[in-house]
């Protein structure tokens, strides 16, 4: 009865970090993921230290590239790359809000 | 009972198989017995491959936003203000008006961005699938979308010819982030003074 308990049912099922699709990240996409995140944490800093508004944006949209390549890095699934552009195009839509906003909205 | 396995230890296993930072402490030898290379050179062998996928990546969304002529014009009031504020801190107002074009819309740096990541997850179909989105992006954000759609399409074929080459797309992705780097993060003035120069010089 031990044989077949509930421990090999779940190993066989998949889940959302463990489809067959998905094969561990190598080593070299550990490497890229590290100097994004390096690179995420650079633009923080330098956003934080701008004190001009409308030049904090390029920063963020720097932190935001950094965060959707490490969203595809650590998800090596097909879904991943659709995870990955949507956080970065609701990012800029974001900063394209804001920049607009922060300007003086749209003239009639 | 031949197994005494919780179901803590099933998931936690599953979770660091998919997220193994760290796996060698002492047990990999320091030069690899097939390749005779140690680590450091292959270190400094990914190092290198990153340095020549970020060259490859600024040179293409460079090329195909200067085609495009996006310094020309902001394409939203929000660009324009970017650019007025890169103007004030001492730069260029065309590459000024680039970089506000590539806070506020896709343009064919996220192109290649995306274009990468969908390489890496999916091969040449998710290079397209990307290619999908990043239109849709731009459509979104007020855009006629040319640079973007162009951008990430040329760009799911130069990093496949990359990964045919030896060059993971992992390594691209790292590429890509850090030539937005060079161009939104480290010095606007300089980075827009060099963008005017590349316009003035395709006009």
């Amino acid at each position: 009865m031990s044989e077949f308990s509930l421990f090999h049912v779940l190993e066989e099922l998949s889940g959302p970090f463990s489809s067959p699709l998905i094969t561990p990240p190598a080593e070299s996409a550990e490497l890229a993921t590290l100097l994004c995140g390096v690179i995420a944490l650079y633009s923080v800093i330098r956003i934080i230290l701008e004190p001009d508004v409308m030049r904090k944006l390029p920063f963020l949209n720097v932190f935001s590239f950094s965060i959707s390549g490490i969203i595809a890095l650590m998800i090596p699934h097909p879904l991943g790359v659709i995870a990955a552009a949507a956080y970065f195009i609701g990012s800029t839509f974001e900063s394209n809000a804001i920049a607009s906003t922060w300007a003086g909205g749209v003239e009639e | 009972m031949g197994e005494k396995r919780s179901l803590l230890s099933i998931f936690s296993n599953r979770c660091v198989s998919s997220f193994r930072l760290v796996d060698n402490h002492g047990s990999q030898h320091l030069i690899c017995f097939r390749t005779k290379r140690t680590i450091l050179t292959s270190m400094i062998t990914s190092f290198l491959q990153i340095a020549f996928a970020a060259v490859c990546c600024w040179v293409l969304f460079i090329t195909i936003d200067i085609i495009w002529a996006l310094p020309r014009e902001g394409g939203v009031v929000g660009a324009d203000a970017i650019a007025a504020a890169v103007e004030k801190a001492g730069g260029d107002i065309r590459g000024g008006t680039m970089m506000g074009n590539i806070v506020s819309s896709p343009d064919a740096s996220a192109g290649t961005l995306l274009a990468a990541c969908g390489v890496y997850c999916f091969g040449i179909p998710g290079g397209l699938v990307a290619t999908v989105l990043v239109y849709i992006g731009n459509r979104i954000c007020y855009d006629p979308g040319y640079a973007g759609t162009t951008g990430c399409f040329l760009a799911t074929f130069m990093v496949y010819l990359g990964t045919q080459g030896g060059i993971p797309a992992e390594f691209f992705i790292a590429g890509m982030v850090i030539a937005i780097l060079t161009i939104q993060g480290i010095s606007h003035r300089h980075s827009s003074r060099l963008l005017g120069a590349i316009w003035r010089l395709r006009k």
